[in-house]
This record gives structure tokens, sequence and C-alpha cells, in this order.
């Protein structure tokens, strides 16, 4: 897993919660990496898993919840790094079916043994889109925390529903985006 | 204490992740670098392989080049090989047609000339090569002379009327009268073509040809226009136009024949002459072909000069007189008549005509019929009723020849107007008394043409001898001292520029006229040492036997006015 996903989580824990509870995470996954990430790295997403545990246990809060919010705050995260990537995008739909065709594009420039989730997307109809995340990894929720964070920067109304794929496995999940009905319902 | 504790861990995993990250950003250089060097070594690589490539290049170009030279050569040598019996073949069937006239045997006379005209077809076609050969290698050489527009578009009318009216069509002509400096024979081929184009292309149309003054650019020149209302052609067809080897279309080849050389040759010529050939069309609604070709600088105006003396000093003999109350005419038959060799005494009425007649005794009497005052009937009565002039034969050139009442009254021969250089000559011929057995040496050393040579001027009453090298020809001047020397240039044992050396050696020898007849494609350099050595240089490409004649009469006459070497003994054959 890429290093930027880890710098930001940590941020994330250290401005939502406390310096001290960052640190009491860290410190409880007992990493091999030490918890000394850079966005220029590489590391174990097992790393990720662990720390998502620590939080849990320390906030009393569900980890899909944690993982939700943080792919949220991720993807503010990487809008401020990278905001060509959405102007380019007209809006949440054409960013999304962009994303394994444009994006990823760019991120194998980068890093060329980067192990990328895959993404399935298309209309059902004019105001309803798909998504279907496929992963060797268990980060359906984080993929869904990032769509709400792109719903969220395009700032359109879009309801997304999520459906189980391969028995409600967290490595596969199918996102229907319906348009124009209130996100929160 | 906690707080501190915290902190300093925080700095120390902010610490490693910094040295990770310059660990992993040294890595990524190194790798770069090495990627870098990588692409630098292709690069050189690809540097050297292009230059390997480019020397392949440069030496597949040179060889190229060498080879089209040798191809060009090819072709030069080629064209001489197959002109010299082509030229036998030409040569010889109008010596049988002439033989079979006589006889009267018309159907002999066609199928003759039907060999005639197909052997003269494939000399155009190898010509036309060769030219093409010569303007792709730069060797096509430009002969600029003094021409008179008017003559030079009644001769090539002359040659292309009977192609033109083949198909039904009218044949329209507006000339403004004047002269240029230009390569006349290169003039007269892009003419020719593009009237034979015109005839082609063109059915029961009219044919028109324009020559007029016309400034481009601030030149002077002249603009030859030839317009059709024929088939025409379509803008796509009109860019391929002047590409060699390329027609109209390739259906074009089929229906019309033709190699497509003419045009691309044609373009070549008037870009060599310092002017250019331009064409509008419409298909379906006709073409129109213009040739430009600057006014060239004129020499001093003798003409007029020469004109008048020629008219003004009837003491010489005279061999034949012109009446016609034509102006333009009188003076168009005088310069084909004078290029023939022959002295001439014009009169522009019957009247004059019957004075000057019994003034000067011509040998022949070329008489136009419509005249005013006197027609041309009454000048005829009146010749063949006088006991002194009775015998002078007299051929009518007219427009509305009454051929019966004209033989009636005792005409030789009746010629309908307008009368081309070469058929005036070739009649005149006839009736002019034959050379006097006037020796003249055939140097040449492929027998047949030499044969055939020796065949037609003894038909014309020169006494001929033969000699098959340089070597043998300054053996027989050594015995009789010929009038005139008809020279070939490729001989073995001597050759003519070796010969015309030695023939310059002797005091005695060096006057005599020498005519280099040749199928060798004369190159600009031999042209030079030809010069001042040689009367004129005739390429057999262009062979034809009544210019060869008349080549050979006009050197003839310019010597014979001086004294002549020792009589001839010797007659014929050998």
């Amino acid at each position: 897993m890429k290093g930027v996903v880890f710098t930001s989580f940590i941020e994330m824990v250290e401005q939502k919660f406390s310096l001290e509870i960052a640190d009491r995470v860290i410190t409880g996954a007992q990493l091999p990496s030490g918890g000394s990430y850079t966005s220029v790295g590489t590391y174990d997403y097992r790393e990720m898993l662990a720390l998502v545990g620590q939080l849990s246990a320390a906030t009393g809060l569900a980890e899909g919840a944690l993982v939700r919010v943080f792919g949220e705050y991720l993807f503010r995260e990487l809008v401020a790094m990278h905001p060509e990537f959405l102007q380019r995008n007209q809006g949440v739909f054409a960013f999304l079916e962009k994303v394994d065709s444009y994006i990823h594009v760019e991120v194998r420039k980068l890093y060329p043994d980067a192990e990328l989730p895959r993404f399935e997307s298309g209309y059902v109809d004019e105001a309803t889109f798909y998504m279907e995340y496929r992963s060797s990894r268990p980060f359906a929720d984080l993929a869904e925390g990032l769509i709400h964070g792109a719903i969220h920067y395009y700032g359109e109304s879009i309801e997304v529903r999520r459906e189980a794929l391969d028995g409600e496995a967290p490595t596969a999940a199918r996102f229907v985006l319906c348009r124009g009905r209130d996100a929160r319902g | 204490m906690d707080e501190l504790a915290l902190l300093r861990r925080q700095l120390e995993r902010e610490r490693a992740a910094r040295k990770q990250a310059e660990q992993i950003a040294e890595q990524k250089t190194r790798e770069i670098y090495y990627i870098n060097q990588e692409l630098r070594q292709l690069n050189n690589h690809l540097e050297e392989m292009v230059e390997l490539r480019t020397a392949e290049l440069a030496k597949a170009h040179d060889e190229a080049i060498q080879a089209s030279l040798i191809k060009s050569q090819f072709l030069a040598n080629m064209s001489h090989e197959l002109r010299t019996p082509l030229n036998a073949i030409i040569g010889y069937s109008e010596m049988l047609t002439e033989d079979a006239k006589t006889l009267n045997d018309p159907m002999f006379v066609d199928d003759l000339d039907k060999i005639n005209r197909a052997g003269k077809q494939l000399l155009t076609l190898i010509n036309d090569i060769l030219d093409l050969s010569k303007i792709e290698t730069g060797r096509m050489d430009v002969y600029m002379e003094p021409v008179d527009v008017s003559m030079l578009i009644q001769d090539v009318l002359v040659t292309v009327r009977p192609l033109i009216e083949q198909g039904g069509n009218t044949i329209e002509l507006a000339c403004e009268p004047g002269q240029l400096v230009t390569d006349v024979t290169k003039l007269r081929q892009v003419l020719i073509n593009l009237l034979g184009n015109a005839a082609k292309f063109t059915k029961d149309g009219l044919v028109k040809l324009e020559a007029r003054r016309e400034t481009r650019d601030g030149t002077e020149g002249y603009a030859f226009r030839v317009e059709d209302s024929g088939i025409g052609m379509t803008p796509e067809q009109v860019e391929r136009l002047f590409q060699p080897f390329v027609q109209a279309d390739s259906s074009t080849t089929r229906s019309y024949g033709g190699t497509g050389l003419g045009l691309a040759i044609s373009r070549s010529f008037c870009e060599m002459l310092g002017g250019g050939i331009g064409v509008e069309s419409e298909h379906g609604a006709g073409s129109v072909f213009v040739c430009w070709l600057p006014q060239g600088l004129l020499p001093e105006q003798e003409e007029l000069r020469s004109r008048m003396s020629a008219g003004s000093a009837p003491r010489q003999p005279v061999s034949i007189l012109l009446i016609d109350d034509e102006h333009t005419t009188l003076e168009l038959l005088r310069r084909y008549l004078a290029s023939a060799g022959w002295t001439t005494a014009f009169a522009e009425s019957g009247a004059e005509g019957l004075r000057l007649a019994r003034e000067l005794r011509p040998e022949v009497i070329c008489l136009d019929i419509l005249m005013p005052s006197m027609d041309g009937w009454a000048v005829l009565s009146a010749i063949k009723n006088d006991p002194e002039l009775k015998d002078i034969p007299v051929v009518i050139l007219s427009m509305t020849s009454d051929r019966q009442l004209g033989y009636s009254l005792g005409a030789a021969e009746i010629v309908s107007k307008p009368v081309g250089r070469e058929q005036l000559i070739g009649i005149m011929d006839k009736y002019i008394a034959l050379h006097d057995n006037a020796p003249v040496l055939v140097v040449e050393d492929d027998a047949t043409t030499s044969e055939m040579m020796a065949r037609m001027l003894h038909k014309e009453g020169y006494a001929v001898t033969r000699a098959g090298n340089g070597l043998e020809a300054l053996e027989r001047i050594e015995y009789q001292q010929p009038q005139l020397i008809l020279l070939d240039l490729m001989m073995p044992k001597m050759d003519g520029f070796q010969f015309l050396r030695e023939l310059h050696r002797r005091e005695g020898w060096r006057d005599i006229p020498v005519i280099v007849v040749t199928a060798k494609s004369v190159t600009p350099e031999e042209r030079l040492r030809l010069h001042g050595y040689v009367h004129e240089v005739m390429q057999k490409g262009s062979f034809d036997r009544d210019r060869l004649l008349t080549e050979i009469r006009r050197a003839h006459s310019a010597s014979a006015s001086e004294p002549a070497g020792p009589s001839p003994e010797e007659k014929g054959m050998h």
C-alpha cells in the first residue's frame, strides 16, 4: 500500500483525535516499519489493518465507519496534491469513470510496481452510475469513503447504495450512485 | 514528561521516515541515472547506425546516378545502332517509291509509303526517347538562330495539315509576322507536337494556330497558341499532363496511341529556350496550349537589302522565275528556294513575268493563276506560244487550279497552294538540270547506308565515290578531288574528326565543303571541334532524303561559284 495512505491516516488521527492517541495507535499496532511512513514509500497493507484495529479499540468506534471517514479525508488530501485530476472532469460520474483509465495510469508512471485495485464502472441510466471495486486487499470501505469524498468535492446531490459482491467479502463491493436525491436519504 | 516522550517518539518516527524517503530518492535517482546511461548508449548506437545507413544511402545514390549515366550512354549508343538501319529502311523505301512512281505502279507506291511512314514513326519514337534521356542528363544543346515566324508557321503547317484534316477538322491560322531568335528545330518540334495532339484529340472540329507578339514580365516575345475543340481534359488530367510517360490516363493511351513523351519534351524545350508552356482545358470542351518564347537578340537586319539585290541583279544565271502578285507568297517561295541553293528571280505581274522570262531564260517558271490584268492562264499561253520560251517547264502554283485547262495549255505540273518547302524543292528538282556529274565523296563505314546515299546521289546526277573510313577517303581525294564530301563520324581506322584534321592540312583540300551525316548524337564539345571544318552537321535522327539533298545542293552551289577541282572523269559507283 502506498505511503501516502499511511501518512494521511496518521495525520487524520492526530487532527481528529490527538497526538497522544496517534502515538498509542502506532505503538500498540507493533508495526514492522515502526510507524515511520513516507509518502514515497510502499508498506504492507496489513499495517493499515493493524492501525485501524488499534484506533477502533482506542476510540470505541467501528472499524468500518473509521475507514469510511478516512476515505473522505484521504480524498481531500489527494485533491490538494493533484488538483488537476479533478479539474479535468465535470462531475462525480465523469471523474469516477476515469479512475482506472487515467488516475491509475498516472500512478503507475510514478510507481510501476504499485498494486492497484480494479474498478469497473458504467451508467445504468442517465442518472444512475455504478462502480465495482475489486482488490486483493479488504478495503471496500476505503473505496466507499473515497467516493463520498468525490461527491462532497463536486457538491452534487447523489445517493450511494452499496451492494455486496462475492458474499460480503471486504475485498469487493458494488456502489450504485443515484443523482438527484438527497445523499443522506 | 509523558508528552515529551511522546513528541520524541514522534520525532524519531519522522526522522526515520525522512531517511527512508532520502534512501528512496537516492535509489530512484540512481535508477534514473542508469536508465539515462542506457538511453545515451542507445542514442549513440542509433547515431552510429544512422551514419552507417547514411553512408549506405549515399553509396546507393552514387551508384544510382552512375547507373543512370550508364543507362543514358547505353540509350545514346542504342539509338545510334537503331537509327542506322532504320535510316536505311526509310531511305530505300523513299528511293523505291520514286522508282515505283516512275514505273506508274500505284500499289507498290502505296505499300512503300506504308513502310516509309512506319519507319518515320519509329524514328520519331526513338528520337523522343533519346531527347528525353538527353534532357534528363542535361545534355540537350540549344542552337539559337534568327527565325522568321511566318515561314516557320508555314513549314509546320505543311507537316501537320494532313494530320489535322484527316480527322475532318478545319484549321484556322493567324500569324503576326516577325522574327525571333531561338532554336528553330526545338520550336518546330514543340509546335508540331501541340498541333499533332490537337489533331489527335479532335474530330470534325476546329484547330486554331495563332502566333502573336506578347510581352511577359517586361520581356518581348512570341506566344504560339494552339486551340482545339476536341475532347479536352479534366483538372486531374491536366495536372499529370507534362510528366513523362504519363498521358491523360491509360485509357487515353489505348484509344489514342502515342508515348506520352511529347509534352514532357515540349515543356523542357520551352524552358530551355527561356520561355514556358501552359494549358487551359475543359473536359469535353477542348484545350488551349500556349507556348511563349522570348524574342532573343536579333542580329543586324540584312534581310531587306539582300532581298532587294536578289531582285535587281538578274545577270547571274537564274534557275527559277516566280510569277505571283502576292508579295508575301513570293517572299516565302523565294526563301524556300534560296534555302535549297537555287537562284531565283520574281515578278509581281504577268507582264513583268513574261519580260523577265525572255530576259533571263530560267530553267523553270512557277506561276500563279489569280492575278490582276493578266492572269496565269494568259501568261502560260504566251509562254507556250513563244518559240524561244515554250520549252521552259511551267509549274502552276495556285489555289484554284483547273487541272484540265492547265495541262491542255501545256503546264508541266499543277500544284495547289499552300505548298511546303520540301514539296516545292522536290518539284523543282525534277525540272532543274541534273548536277552535271559533280563528284561527291561518301565516307561511311556502314555499307548499306553508304550504298543508299550513293544511289540517291547518283540519281540526282552526282558522280559518287565511296570510302569506308578516313584513310580510304584521303586516298580517294588524292586520286580525284570531289566537290563535296559527305562524312560519317564513327568509323574504324580513321574516324571523321581525324579525317577532318588531315583534310585541313592540305592547301587545296581545305575548301572542299563537308557535310557530316551521322546517327551519332553530337555533343557540344564535338560540335565545337567540328566548327569551322564542316559545312553542316546532319544528324540522322532527323534523317530525311529531301533535306539531305537540299543540304548537298546548297553546299554544292556555294562551292560552285569558286573554281572547281579537276573535272570529273569518273562516274557512278564503286
